[in-house]
């Protein structure tokens, strides 16, 4: 009975420790973002911590909701969407700590958990009632049903690597991807299979962090913003908000997936610190791997390419990634079999 | 393709000149007073070459005071005005006190086309190369020619 | 219509079209269905000032404000009209210095079209890109007229500004840049999958829409119709030159008519300009470069000057015509009338869009590189929700109202 209790308020302490966290981490890296991003663009770009000012100003603004809007609907929209993005976060492990939520859930149910942002996306847009923001909630979901399947593709045929090789392991746990890096446990074949299925995930989190090019749902010059045409001020803020928790969340699923690897194993027989040091260094190195990830799908692809349009994304998804996934579940298929 | 594009622009220098300061300041008076007493120093802008067409310079005591000026500005920028400056002319009847006719530029409404320059008879209009003139006041005591 | 149909309104505040024209989108799911577009959100009167307000002299700056882009092209076409109608013809010095200047604006406007372009399509990197690269021909025009936007240059009877040789220098150098740099903006624009993906058989307007709905410029050219001004009407000091008109096919040899083409053609266009200033720097004649020195001298000839006189410029945007009549003894025109290209060229948008996507409105509304400020000319007066609509049977009476008035005028005067 105590323990349950205090298994209740661990919880609950968790999620608030995770949200400090995640929020300003997730602003930080939209600063880097767009510092980066402004430098390849040849120009300065604004400060790292402009996001939080934005977040602030955003913050201090009138809420407005619009005549026609289902009110209830349209402001409980961006809090579910911030709240579930932080949700995921509890099953995922951060670096050298294990996920908080360890063993109450697994890959399924955090790719389940990241359709719900989206859903409260295209809610919100809906109860808007703005011609804009119906397009871009029907955007939204169009994008949502196509990135579903590589991921899903994606996360499978790794799970099923490891499940073949290690059938003792709770398969579908992100732990085991920890405690059995892909790399070290795969054949030439499945090598290859895993770079296209890393490949693959990049760009899924693109398009789920809806970034140029597949960010049709807000597609500002098409459709000023889309679902988000009608939010201001607080609503918008925490749009925002879970927009960089989701940045990431996103690549914190990479990282536990692709690159589970730690310093310490590495280093500790050469220099020796109490393991509360290593914990912290393990910790930067993996903020460290989640800059280098974001890098990657976020600031590299969109300032190199033009956004698509719907019936390009659509191809892309179900056309390109869907078929480069399932060559790679058979590359890995073959290595499983060999 | 822009991939390799890019990633050679990350390492270049961006192109932007950093005018006034790289950052836009929490507090733009503060700013400028600093830069007034010399305790920052901003970034300079790009040079105005020969020629720049910014500020009027007005020479009022060469002024005649005839108007062409105010006849084409086309933003009616000029007025005619009596001067402050009583003076003695004189005329075929002797000499009386009378204010002679000047001009008042404002600044705010100017559009920089420099054609009052030009068609100035005793060329005592110029162009300067000050353009930094954005005020809240569009009639402040430096946007008006000439001052108090 | 069925039932799926609904409209959204593009403009007339929209991130995607920065002026004032509003396009109504009937949309089925993200497929265009109808088109209606509403012009004349704004009207600045520009016309009635000066025709009540200002002098000539004045009104060459006025004119100068029709649009912020084509300002050189606006006061270039109005002076043609005004000595057309007073017979003070500029010397062909000043002919050569307006071609540069006209040309020199081409290249800024043609990029800054290109970036604005890359914008549309969510392209920001190549808009930052190109917009640098322009910065070295607003310098060159900076030091030639000294503003970098608004040049001031145009005069009655010639320009106001001549080129030095230090002057003649910089704009060579400027020249080579853009030569040097032209390779790397062609290898962006026309090599870059996926500006291809979005603007390959993008909003056709096909030959006979071009023809039939008088689109004019760039878009005219690129849907395969050779219709330049500055090669059938040459005025100036293009008639020395020999300007061709730059259809896509002279690139790739077909015409497609879509939003890739229209990007061709302005690029080409940049390099023609580019041999333009060469060739007109290197030909500069020696001579002055005002018919008229004496401002007030030719005040006061414009003053008794009579008659009626039009001016025609290829603008960027296309054809550009300013009509003006002047009146002995009154210093305001009688008559002045503009007819900006962006005018031409909005019908033609209904045929593009027709069976298009949402996503392909902003880049095709674009492609004509509409410049609202030159176009808006009737207000419609929305009042208490009453709504005035001028029809155009009512837009023709007032004008024959207005043509008997003007010609009672003209006629009490001789
Ligand atoms: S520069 Fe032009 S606008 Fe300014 S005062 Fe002189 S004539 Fe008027
Ligand atoms: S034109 Fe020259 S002299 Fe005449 S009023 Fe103007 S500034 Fe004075």
């Amino acid at each position: 009975m105590l323990t349950g209790a205090f298994e209740v308020i661990w919880y609950i302490a968790a999620s608030f420790l995770i949200s400090l966290f995640a929020i300003p981490f997730g602003l930080l890296t939209k600063g880097i973002d767009r510092k980066l991003a402004a430098h390849m663009q040849w120009r300065v770009g604004p400060p790292v911590w402009q996001p939080f000012w934005d977040v602030k100003k955003l913050f201090q603004k009138e809420t407005i909701v619009p005549e026609d809007a289902i009110s209830w609907l349209y402001n409980a929209a961006p809090i579910l969407c911030l709240a579930s993005t932080v949700t995921i976060l509890l099953y995922i492990p951060l670096g050298p700590f294990p996920p908080i939520l360890e063993g109450h859930g697994d890959v399924i149910l955090i790719l389940y958990l990241l359709t719900i942002p989206s859903l409260a996306m295209v809610a919100g847009g809906f109860a808007s009632s703005s011609p804009f923001a119906s397009v871009g909630a029907q955007r939204e979901m169009v994008l949502m049903m196509s990135y579903e399947f590589p991921l899903a593709a994606t996360v499978i045929a790794l799970v099923w690597k490891i499940s073949s090789l290690y059938p003792q392991e709770a398969a579908f746990s992100l732990t085991a991807f920890a405690r059995h890096p892909i790399w070290n446990i795969m054949g030439p074949f499945g090598i290859v299979g895993a770079i296209v299925l890393l490949i693959v995930l990049l760009l899924v989190t693109t398009g789920e962090i809806t970034k140029v090019p597949f960010d049709i749902a807000e597609a500002e010059t098409e459709i000023a913003e889309g679902v988000f045409v009608e939010y201001s001020g607080r609503n918008l803020g925490l749009f925002y908000l879970a927009d960089a928790v989701k940045t990431v969340v996103m690549s914190a699923l990479i990282v536990a997936i692709f690159f589970p690897y730690n310093l310490s194993p590495l280093l500790t027989p050469n220099i020796s610190i109490p393991s509360w040091g290593w914990a912290i260094v393990d910790f930067l190195f993996f903020l460290l791997k989640l800059e280098i990830v974001i890098f990657f799908c976020m600031t590299f692809i969109r300032v190199s390419v033009a956004r698509f349009r719907v019936d390009q994304v659509v191809k892309v998804y179900w056309g390109y990634l869907t078929l480069a996934s399932l060559l790679a579940l058979i590359l890995i298929a073959l290595d499983v079999m060999l | 393709m822009m991939f390799f594009e890019v990633l050679k622009l990350l390492f270049k220098k961006p192109f932007t000149n950093k005018f006034p300061v790289k950052y836009a300041p929490k507090n733009t008076l503060g700013l400028i007073e600093k830069v007034q007493k010399g305790e920052v120093k901003i970034n300079p802008p790009v040079d105005t070459p020969p020629g720049f067409r910014g500020k009027l310079e007005y020479d009022i005591d060469e002024c005649v005071g005839c108007g062409l000026c105010a006849q084409v500005c086309p933003s009616h920028a000029i007025e005619l005005v009596k001067d402050k400056n009583w003076v003695i002319m004189h005329c075929k009847d002797g000499a009386k006190l009378a204010a002679p006719l000047k001009i008042r530029i404002y600044v705010s409404r100017c559009i920089f086309c420099a054609q009052c320059v030009d068609v100035c008879p005793r060329k005592c209009l110029k162009m300067s190369d000050e353009f930094l003139l954005a005020n809240e006041d569009k009639l402040a005591e430096d946007l008006i020619i000439p001052g108090p | 219509m069925s039932e799926h149909t609904y409209s959204i309104p593009v403009g007339p505040l929209h991130p995607a079209i920065h002026e004032p024209i509003t396009l109504k989108i009937d949309v089925e799911g993200e497929e265009i269905v109808g088109v209606d577009v509403f012009c004349s959100q704004v009207h600045r009167g520009i016309e009635w000032l000066g025709m009540n307000r200002n002098n000539p002299i004045q009104n060459i700056y006025l004119a100068e404000r029709v649009c912020g882009i084509c300002n050189v092209c606006h006061p270039f076409c109005m002076v043609q009209a005004v000595e057309d109608a007073s017979g003070i013809y500029p010397p062909e010095r000043a002919d050569y210095i307006r071609a540069i200047m006209a040309e020199l604006e081409r290249i800024h406007s043609h990029l800054l079209w290109a970036g604005v372009a890359a914008h549309e399509i969510g392209f920001d990197t190549v808009f930052h890109y190109t917009w640098a690269l322009r910065e070295k021909v607003m310098d060159l025009i900076e030091y030639l007229t000294g503003n970098r936007v608004t040049k001031a240059i145009m005069m009655v009877g010639g320009v106001r500004r001549d080129i030095s040789e230090e002057g003649k220098k910089k704009i060579k150098e400027g020249m080579q840049y853009y030569l040097e740099k032209f390779a790397k903006i062609e290898d962006i624009y026309l090599n870059d999958p996926t500006i291809k993906m979005r603007t390959r058989d993008i909003g056709v307007l096909t030959r006979e829409d071009a023809l039939r709905l008088c689109a004019v410029g760039p878009l005219a050219r690129a849907s395969g119709v050779p219709k330049d001004v500055r090669q059938d009407f040459p005025y100036g000091a293009y008639a020395d030159y020999g300007v061709k008109a730059i259809t896509p096919d002279t690139y790739n040899g077909e015409i497609h008519a879509d939003v890739f083409d229209r990007i061709i053609v302005r690029l080409l266009e940049v390099k023609q300009s580019v041999d333009i200033i060469k060739w007109a720097v290197d030909n500069l004649p020696s001579g002055p470069i005002l018919a008229e020195k004496n401002l007030v001298k030719l005040k006061m000839l414009l003053k008794k000057a009579e008659g009626e006189g039009i001016g025609r410029v290829e603008a960027p945007r296309g054809e550009d015509i300013h009509y003006v009549r002047l009146e002995k003894g009154k210093d305001p025109y009688l008559s002045w009338k503009i007819r900006a290209p962006t005018y031409n060229n909005v019908l033609p948008w209904i045929p593009m869009l027709l069976g298009g996507q949402i996503a392909d409105v902003p880049i095709v509304a674009a492609s004509t590189d509409p410049c609202m400020s030159c176009l808006n000319r009737v207000t419609v007066v929305d009042e208490k929700g009453r709504k005035y609509e001028i029809t155009k049977e009512y837009m023709h009476e007032l004008s024959v109202k207005k043509t008997r008035r003007l010609m009672r005028n003209a006629n009490r005067s001789f």
